[in-house]
């Protein structure tokens, strides 16, 4: 029974896509045939490429993607762009991407970023889960079938434990199970280290819409390791549309009614008009940069040059390279890189890839898309988590150094940067105080000597230390980051034994509850579209099921036992019956049932074809 | 090492080659067991490293994503040990650091001391840091700084050499060697502290 072989062999494997969700863009991959794929519904006119925008039309759900994009064009007051940059964040981090946005956003008490949309409020990660959701229905329509919910998804390298556990929240909120959360540099790593077959020591230099990384990795023998990474979480394209925006603006200057100058919507329009500018001037020399208020009486427009843009680039592209420096300088390396890797669209532009060759003194690879090198590396990824391969290993590391505050301000550090990982440090800490019971603890990520110049993760206390004299208690806390990148912390008292049971609830992050409660809200939300998917497949399943006993109900009368006989014809009839109403829950019964009363017939064929339909897709879907 | 040692399997705490399953750790493992070598100060860096792969390749969480929550725990917590274990072994200041210790000589904080002569230049360079920090990007003191960083790394390579040739063979256990090797480590580490600063200022400098 070969084909029966073939089918489990499959459901081993669970495959996992890769998701690179992007500040601009995301894309979603699998490994198909020996290679990953970006996956399109309509590979002649699609690129893959699914913007990471949401819409909301006035009445009626919010529209994702390229609908969303196409729709925000007309409509800039209505859309949301470039979430990615509020993932993990409070508002005092981003208030300059606050002003692109049309809505109002307020923060919760832990600081998460609320935007306020009609009667509706949503947070980054939710918003982030729409993205993922669309991603993965384009994976279901390009494969022609529900698309594995178990996802590698992507983030730059250089963000911390609060931006990768809200990653990991948006992946929850949409329905998907987060295999592995991966840096994107590394992802584009994988895809050329496996395209070009190359070995060595490799620079990757990922400058996207928002995010900037630069990572260093020794390749050897199947193994991808990073040995440093650097990078800058608020560096990328929309900075530079950014620049250009205000360059118009300021030469609009006095003829620019204040009140519109301050519209979210205006200034929308302003950055899209932009990034259009900046796109064309990757392939000409000149380009023009228009702005328009009709309902203003404003309609400006002037010819950029590519020197001027190149210009305004200039001091990004300084700080970037000071990155690439200090991961220079951290991966130990003693002499040059061997190879030079650029991923990003904004690497498109070519100051950016002569500035870089120079600073490296090597050519960079531009063999595959910048756009969709970052999915497919995420869909090798996928695919060596599934079990496909064990010829590729990828071996990272964490960013930033993880410490504690300690009693002056001042940060004890317990995990390095770049220190691989997974990794585990224990530190031990005492009482200050005679009698004391509990300690606080502030957590922090980064390289400054003072905690307060330091992202805060999360405070929590010890208690439960029994009364002793100051400094005779002695509390070992071990810090923890597993391959994702993500932190958890666990505390004993040394003396007593007492394990403390602690929670670092991130900064800027949602707790379980919240996860949860939004889960189920968006559940009741999406719950009727869901189930119209789901009912139309299931029909179409039942039917198949019940042609396919249909046809063997000769042998099933003549071989069967009676009581098994009896029992198919009842889940046969209950099938037809069902697959003619509209209940869900019952069509799924049914289908349930028919399986299980079909068995014994299974067993019986030796019917290839017979076999296969009966069983065969029910395996597909288990 | 010949080529057929590095070819059979590797002995590790970690993992069991035959039974192809992960072994969980019994009591404090040393960083030459989990790599599955006996205790010395000289190390092949590249055998070390191809170790380090091997072994990756059985106990990484990569490759266990199918396996029950339980294994993928373990492996997490062995690949965390294995990447502590390498850092260590695969730097020569943290090995001799950790041999001595292991050999029940003072730690760092038992004995803070520096060799006397050693002390002397550690005041000059200091008084070099701050006059190169001071004077600000694009510099004469910055400029000198390059050849400063080399004289360090210079003299950094020679303390390790002493130490190196201390700890080979390995001195007996409590072995009164033992605080020289500290005093001389002590110096190492303050000179990584200094090549790390200057470093740092150095990062300062626009790219050339």
């Amino acid at each position: 029974m070969p084909y029966f072989e073939l089918d489990v062999l499959d459901n081993v494997k669970q495959p996992i896509v890769g998701i690179d969700l992007g500040t601009t863009n995301s894309l979603i991959a699998l490994w198909r045939d020996g290679r990953p794929e970006v996956l399109r519904p309509d590979p002649t006119s699609d690129d893959g490429r699914i913007p990471s925008v949401i819409q909301f039309p006035s009445g009626g759900r919010p529209l994702v993607g390229r609908a969303a994009r196409a729709a925000a064009v007309a409509a800039p007051e209505t859309a949301i762009f470039s979430v990615k940059r509020f993932m993990g964040r409070g508002l005092a981090d981003v208030r300059d991407d606050l002003a692109a946005v049309p809505f109002p956003a307020a923060e919760n008490e832990r600081g998460v970023i609320q935007f306020q949309v009609g009667a509706r409020v949503y947070t980054p990660p939710a918003l982030s889960a729409a993205i993922l959701r669309e991603c993965w229905e384009r994976a279901g329509a390009a494969l022609g079938r529900e698309a594995p919910r178990r996802a590698v998804i992507t983030v730059p390298a250089y963000f911390d434990d609060a931006q990768r556990q809200a990653t990991r929240d948006a992946a929850r909120l949409a329905g998907l199970d987060v295999a592995r959360i991966i840096n994107e540099p590394t992802a584009a790593s994988l895809a050329y280290g496996l395209d070009q077959r190359r070995e060595g020591k490799v620079a990757v230099f990922d400058l996207g819409g928002g995010t900037f990384d630069v990572s260093i990795l020794d390749i050897e023998d199947g193994v991808f390791r990073v040995l440093s990474t650097a990078g800058d979480t608020h560096l990328g394209g929309d900075d530079l549309d950014r620049a250009l925006g205000e360059l118009a603006l300021r030469e609009i200057g006095a003829g620019l009614d204040p009140a519109i100058a301050a519209d979210p919507a205006f200034r929308q329009g302003v950055r899209l008009a932009a990034e259009r500018c900046k796109i064309e001037l990757s392939s000409r020399l000149e380009a023009e940069l228009k702005v328009l208020a009709p309902e203003a009486g404003l309609r400006w427009s002037r010819i950029v040059t590519r020197a001027e843009l190149e210009a305004l680039i200039d001091p990004f592209l300084e700080r970037a390279l000071a990155c690439c420096r200090r991961a220079l300088a951290d991966s130990g390396l003693a002499g040059p890189v061997d190879e030079v890797v650029l991923v990003g669209g904004c690497t498109r532009i070519p100051a950016v890839r002569a500035r870089v060759a120079a600073f490296f003194g090597r050519t960079p690879h531009t063999e595959l898309s910048p756009d969709e090198v970052v999915a497919l590396g995420a869909a090798v990824q996928g695919h060596v988590l599934a079990g496909g391969t064990r010829d590729i290993l990828l071996m990272d590391v964490t960013p930033l150094s993880l410490g504690v505050e300690t009693m002056g301000g001042a940060v004890a550090k317990a995990i390095l940067r770049n220190s691989p990982v997974p990794t585990q440090a224990t530190d031990t800490y005492t009482t200050y105080a005679d009698n004391q019971t509990g300690i606080d603890f502030h957590v922090v990520q980064g390289e400054r000597d003072l905690a307060a110049d330091c992202r805060s993760l999360g405070r929590f206390k010890l208690s439960g230390i029994p009364p002793l004299p100051a400094g005779l208690a002695r509390v070992s806390v071990r810090f923890s980051l597993d391959a994702d990148g993500i932190l958890t912390v666990t505390a004993r008292e040394e003396s007593t034994g007492a394990q403390a049971s602690i929670e670092v609830q991130p900064m800027h992050g949602l707790t379980d509850g919240e996860v949860e409660g939004m889960l189920r809200a968006s559940y009741d939300h999406a719950r009727e579209d869901l189930d119209a998917g789901r009912r139309a497949n299931l029909a179409v399943e039942v039917g198949t099921m019940v042609r396919a006993v249909e046809r063997n109900l000769d042998t099933a009368r003549d071989r069967l036992d009676p009581e098994s006989w009896e029992e198919l014809q009842a889940a046969l009839a209950a099938a037809r019956q069902a697959a003619a109403g509209a209940d869900l829950a019952s069509l799924q019964r049914a289908r349930d049932e028919l399986e299980r009363a079909a068995l014994p017939l299974a067993a019986l064929l030796m019917d290839a074809v017979a076999k296969r339909a009966l069983t065969g897709r029910t395996l597909d879907q288990v | 090492m010949g080529k057929t040692e590095e070819q059979g399997p590797v002995e590790s705490p970690l993992f069991c080659a035959r039974t192809k399953r992960l072994l969980e750790a019994r009591g404090n493992l040393t960083p030459f067991e989990v790599l599955g070598l006996t205790p010395s100060y000289p190390l092949d860096d590249g055998a070390l490293r191809r170790r380090l792969l091997r072994l990756s390749r059985q106990v990484h969480p990569d490759f266990h994503g199918q396996d029950d929550p339980a294994t993928r725990e373990l492996a997490e917590r062995n690949m965390a040990e294995l990447n502590t274990a390498f850092r260590i072994l695969s730097d020569d200041f943290r090995r001799a650091d950790w041999l001595v210790r292991s050999l029940g000589g003072p730690s760092e904080d038992q004995d803070r001391e520096m060799p006397p002569e050693f002390l002397l230049e550690v005041f000059e360079w200091n008084e070099a840091l701050e006059e190169a920090r001071a004077a600000g990007v694009g510099s004469p003191a910055r400029a000198r700084l390059a050849a400063q960083e080399e004289a360090l790394v210079r003299e950094r390579r020679r303390a390790m050499d002493e130490v190196g040739a201390m700890l080979t063979p390995l001195p007996p256990a409590g072995s009164a060697a033992l605080a020289d090797i500290r005093r001389r480590l002590n110096s190492v580490r303050y000179l990584n502290r200094t090549l790390q600063e200057i470093a740092e200022i150095r990062l300062e400098e626009p790219a050339g």
